[in-house]
């Protein structure tokens, strides 16, 4: 059976073959013009493919399908693209932030030809994960996102670049490891690689190992990379030293590839584990967000500030997935999936704006700054609404995931939700400490040349501070898809969840 | 939807929806229009203040049914949100007291704010802030209530730090955000637990359900207490108040509106919204009324001693959210949304009459920096006058009707002691507006600005007098007119109006021996107010820092909150990833070393090693 609608095949690609145009004829100024080109056609593209996504159908659409790409008998990979209500707003965000990411690095003057060719290929392998539905090529394309990255960190990062870049690369391995045993396994015991056959496959099959070992196996790479405590500390170090651009990515969709595999594999293959460990997700979560936020309120480096806030803000994902125990999953899972999208345009703003007021003030360093709301209003203005979205205000995407998680996990968690609202209130005290010592107090006579942002600065800016506000004020045009996504997955969990009473 | 939504009391979601459509109106255009934009934001407003007495009319006129209008705003699965208008008594009585004020607030800014080079932006966010107060007060759900009450609290962050580039600035509108926000989220879980407990957001649903034995006690307790630790924070009660003085650092228009009229008395119209279902558990009543009481008498002492002028009103209005809460705790919700509306305008009035002053006297708020300026600014003494006196409850004026009513209240379902204690706070309410009163408009001039204050221009005048006006005849709606059976049946059914005339005569002779005392220490120096002052040092010195409070915060924040991050974030550094991580790292190195001697290229070795894993292999695989 083969099955070709092309657009999932092109938004994969389209980056992709931007990528080896810059490499092989572009330099400079020109490859930069390239990959704006190519990352605004291709936000159109996913914005298009998000808009022709059929909620109302459901399923798997826009498939691209050719059976037996590898087509040995013992081993069959089909290319087997599609998207679902999970994977579509994911898609619509990468989409997002690709182009976020090129004005991002607008003023990126060392090696442009290459950085750009990087972020490029990071963008096709990004959505490569979100659309594939073959598990060999879901970790193909797993796979294929590091290289971009550790580049774009150990080239263009500050400080400790190489370490850090290192680092990002051998924790990502090593969940991948794990990951790849467990896909092996998943296939010598159900001889498929199809994602949409496998949850009901596994439930009839003869498995080599037992379930809740495959579960663990498969959710170890995916809580690497989300990342969830004890495996987060490769996040502080990979964020700070990255590049604005590859900050912007790494915050914004890499860590969301973790959160996009909780549900694609451990939720929707392993229904009966994930409610059975929902205890597990639930400590995890909870210690994410108050060790994330505690260490976060005492750090000095803006960007560190908030990757350690990223540590935090994950954890509410987590708390979501855990609500799979209680009647309420359907809006634990909804808001964790919300988190996702939304943490990723709100981090991304926050890095972004933090990454321009770095080129300007050359420093990152909390106490060397003040009163720059002066100088630059625009940028003061982006960084508070982000900010303000980060902290779960109404009106902000923000808000609507962080409801939705309460909703959903206080039924079945009731003290851990309690105590994650103390996570809020910390959230509101660091982000407006930052925001009232970098922006407010008297401005300092060394920032009397910094200027406000530029055009090629305040598009980017104005199309996140745009995603969050609309998400925020109306959030059905991302809950809707989401929730057709999670529909079957979370039916699956509530029927074992009550069931199983 | 078949009900008209543009006609009558349906209309009324219009009245916030003006204000927030002209809020980036006024940010995106005001710049290229005069006047910045501000009478954008003047007219969304006044427009809203006409559509109240349309509303209100309708409402009288036969539509006295709660009117619901919903919109879908998010669906999930099952569950669904719905964002819902809900126009009754309290809430037509709330829109009357916001837009009156924020009209009066905002052309009275016109004058007040010229000249700052972020005039529009004022504007702008005073239009956000009227919108998301107004949608406050209409929302039907609680989850829509909580919306608007943060977006009321960004409001406030933005007005209070109005003037970011003072550092003081700043650090007030940080401190108020986050202390309301501690409040806010004891209101989101109380919230949640009804959510969980009744599968509804809707307020006059979940109270049903509660009435009808839906909800356990014991939930209805939690969240009851929970809900009402947001009002404190919102309201600042006592011990969540303390970000209210500190709030007078942004512009006074705004401290009239927001931190004396309208913001704060959102936690009292929460508390009055939800006290049906504080009815149904007696302890949560009790609470509510003795942190009320508390509040009361606490913040009334702490007003007595301070000197800033805008501090003394702002701990006078924490003193009288106070009165409210302590009414709202004895089930009497009409009187406490009557001293509500009363006391709204009568501090919107004293705090507009203190920005006269500062505009007359270089911004000085020092009350002993001023003097004898009832010479030099007879119109704004004769305003500030009446609402000192309404405030210490004389009758005729309006505070002594409301602050009657209250007390009969407390009288008939508190005992003596409650009552006592609230007279108590009564003479300490007459004795601090006396005082501030006497030091600040008699006598002589004690500073050159003093000396050179001058009357303020019409258009900061005009407002004033039009609040003095209302302040001075409003005790009048108490009464029953007609078929209008006075204010607080209007409010509460069921209420039957009646004065106790002992207690009305104890009330006014306290209030009235309040003044004089302040007579004696202020203006005839009978008594010295300094010897007082030493004889009690330390309850004095503790007053004047208000009692440590402040002080308590600091430590909990540096020593416990801060100092943990500070182990917290060592913790994850050296023992996470310098030792977990690095250290693993490094072993694996080391090991490397040692582990290439078995590196032997030996083939009975590796043989021996893979027996080995295959039979360790199969003895996991046996054992699961």
């Amino acid at each position: 059976m083969t099955e070709f609608s092309g657009l999932l095949t092109l938004a994969i690609f389209l980056p992709i073959v931007g990528a080896i145009l810059i490499a092989l004829f572009l330099n400079g100024k020109n490859a930069r013009t390239l990959a704006l080109i190519t990352t605004l056609a291709e936000l159109a593209l996913t914005s298009y493919i998000f808009l022709l996504y059929d909620k109302e159908k459901g399923g798997y659409q826009l498939v691209d399908k050719f059976e037996g790409w590898i087509p040995f008998d013992t081993f069959r990979v089909d290319y087997f693209l599609g998207i679902d209500g999970l994977s579509a707003p994911l898609v619509l965000l990468t989409g997002i932030l690709g182009i976020v990411a090129v004005f991002a690095s607008w003023s990126v003057s060392v090696r442009m030809k290459e950085h750009f060719m990087w972020l490029l290929v990071l963008q096709g392998a990004v959505i490569g994960v979100f659309t594939s539905l073959d598990f060999f090529l879901f970790f193909l394309f797993w796979e294929l996102e590091l290289i971009p990255m550790f580049f774009l960190i150990s080239i263009w990062g500050t400080g400790r670049k190489e370490y850090s870049a290192m680092k990002f690369i051998i924790f990502t391995i090593l969940g991948s490891a794990f990951l790849l045993i467990g896909i092996l396994s998943l296939y010598f015991s159900t001889n498929t690689f199809d994602m949409t056959l496998l949850p009901d496959k596994i439930a009839g099959a003869n498995l080599i190992m037992p379930a809740s070992v495959l579960f663990f196996l498969t959710i170890i790479g995916f809580a690497i990379k989300l990342p969830v405590f004890p495996f987060h500390t490769w996040l502080p170090d990979a964020h700070t030293d990255a590049p604005t651009a590859a900050s912007v990515m790494l915050a914004g969709v890499l860590l969301k590839m973790g959160g996009y595999g909780m549900f694609r594999v451990s939720a929707s293959m392993f229904p009966e584990q994930i409610v059975d460990y929902s205890w597990l997700l639930a400590t995890l979560g909870l210690i994410n967000i108050l060790y994330g936020a505690a260490i976060t309120i005492r750090q000095t480096d803006l960007k560190r500030l908030i990757a350690y806030s990223s540590v935090s803000h994950m954890g509410f994902v987590l708390l979501g997935i855990a609500a799979a125990k209680g009647g309420t999953a359907e809006l634990g899972m909804n808001g964790a999936a919300l988190q996702m999208f939304t943490h990723g345009t709100i981090t991304g703003l926050l890095f972004l704006t933090v990454g321009f007021i770095y080129e300007k003030a050359h420093t990152r360093y909390i106490p060397d700054l003040g009163g720059l709301a002066n100088r630059m209003p625009f940028l003061a203005a982006g960084l508070l609404v982000a900010g303000l979205a980060s902290l779960g205000l109404p009106g902000t995407s923000g808000f609507v995931a962080e409801i939705t998680i309460f909703m959903g996990s206080f039924p079945a968690w009731h003290w851990f939700a309690a105590l994650a609202a103390i996570g809020v209130v910390l959230t509101a005290g660091y982000i407006l400490w930052m925001i009232q010592r970098v922006m407010f107090g008297p401005q300092l006579l060394r920032h009397n040349n910094l200027s406000d942002a530029s055009i090629p600065e305040m598009i980017p800016v104005a199309i996140l501070v745009a995603s969050i506000l609309v998400v925020g004020i109306y959030p059905a045009v991302i809950s809707d898809v989401f929730n057709t996504g999670l529909d079957p997955i979370v039916g699956e969990i509530t029927s074992y969840a009550m069931g199983g009473k | 939807m078949s009900i008209d939504i543009l006609t009558g009391a349906n209309a009324a979601w219009l009245i916030p929806a003006l204000s927030i459509i002209a809020f980036p109106t006024t940010v995106f255009l005001g710049r290229f229009l005069p006047g910045k934009g501000s009478f954008i934001s003047i007219l969304a407003i006044f427009l809203g203040f006409i559509l109240f007495w349309f509303v209100l009319f309708d409402f009288l006129s036969g539509n006295s049914v709660p009117l619901h209008v919903d919109i879908d705003w998010i669906h999930i699965g099952f569950w669904k949100i719905t964002w819902g208008f809900l126009v009754d008594r309290i809430s037509i009585v709330m829109l009357g007291l916001i837009t009156f004020v924020a009209l009066l607030v905002q052309i009275y800014s016109l004058q007040y704010m010229k000249g700052d080079n972020r005039y529009g932006w004022y504007f702008s966010l005073h239009a956000f802030f009227a919108g998301s107060m107004l949608l406050v007060v209409l929302a039907d759900n609680l989850l829509f209530l909580y919306f608007a009450w943060e977006l009321v609290g960004l409001g406030s962050y933005l007005l209070i730090g109005f003037w970011f580039d003072r550092r003081s600035a700043a650090e007030a509108a940080k401190k108020a955000f986050i202390t309301t926000r501690i409040g806010d989220v004891g209101l989101l879980i109380g919230i949640i637990i009804l959510f969980k407990a009744t599968g509804t957001f809707h307020i006059s649903s979940i109270i049903h359900a509660a009435q009808n034995g839906g909800v356990a006690d014991s939930t209805i307790f939690w969240s009851s207490l929970l809900i009402f630790l947001g009002a404190m924070g919102k309201s600042g009660q006592f011990p969540l108040h303390v970000w209210l003085p500190d709030a007078m650092e942004g512009p006074t228009p705004v401290s009239a509106l927001i931190h004396a009229a309208t913001m704060v008395a959102a936690g009292v119209y929460l508390a009055v919204r939800m006290t049906p279902l504080f009815e149904l558990v007696p302890e949560v009543q009790v609470t509510v009324a003795l942190v009320g009481l508390i509040t009361f008498i606490f913040a009334g002492v702490v007003a007595l001693v301070t000197t800033d002028i805008k501090r003394v009103l702002a701990y006078s209005t924490i003193s009288h959210l106070g009165l409210m809460m302590l009414s709202v705790g004895t089930g009497a919700v009409g009187a406490a949304l009557f001293h509500l509306v009363v006391h709204g305008i009568s501090k919107a009035l004293l705090f507009l009459g203190a920005g006269n002053i500062m505009h007359a006297t270089n911004d000085a708020t020092d009350c002993w920096s001023f003097g004898g300026l009832k010479r030099k600014m007879p119109i704004t003494t004769g305003i500030f006058l009446i609402g000192s006196l309404s405030l210490a409850g004389i009758a005729p004026l309006s505070g002594f009707f409301s602050k009657d009513e209250i007390l009969g209240s407390v009288y008939q379902n508190m005992g003596y002691a409650f009552l006592i204690i609230t007279l108590v706070g009564g003479f300490i309410s007459a004795l601090y507006m006396s005082r501030i009163f006497l030091i600040t408009f008699t006598g002589d001039p004690r500073t050159d600005f003093a000396q050179n204050a001058h009357e303020s221009s019409r258009i900061m005048l005009l407002p004033v007098v039009m609040l003095a006006i209302v302040a001075f005849f409003l005790g009048m709606v108490a009464f029953p007119m007609w078929d209008f059976n006075g204010f607080s049946a209007f409010v509460e059914q069921g209420y039957k109006f009646h004065i106790i005339p002992w207690l009305a005569i104890v009330s006014l002779m306290v209030a009235i021996l309040g003044l004089l005392t302040g007579w004696v220490f202020y203006y005839k120096s009978l008594l010295s107010h300094r010897a007082m002052a030493s004889r009690f040092g330390l309850f004095y010195r503790g007053a004047l820092v208000g009692f440590w409070v402040d002080s308590i915060y600091e430590f909990i924040i540096n020593r416990v909150v801060l100092a943990l991050g500070r182990l917290i974030a060592a913790f994850d550094r050296i023992v996470v990833n310098d030792t977990g991580i690095d250290g693993s790292g490094k072993s694996v190195l080391l090991s490397a070393f040692k582990i290439r001697l078995i590196q032997t290229g030996k083939i009975y070795s590796y043989g021996t090693a893979m027996a080995f894993g295959v039979f360790l292999a199969v003895a996991v695989w046996w054992v699961f």
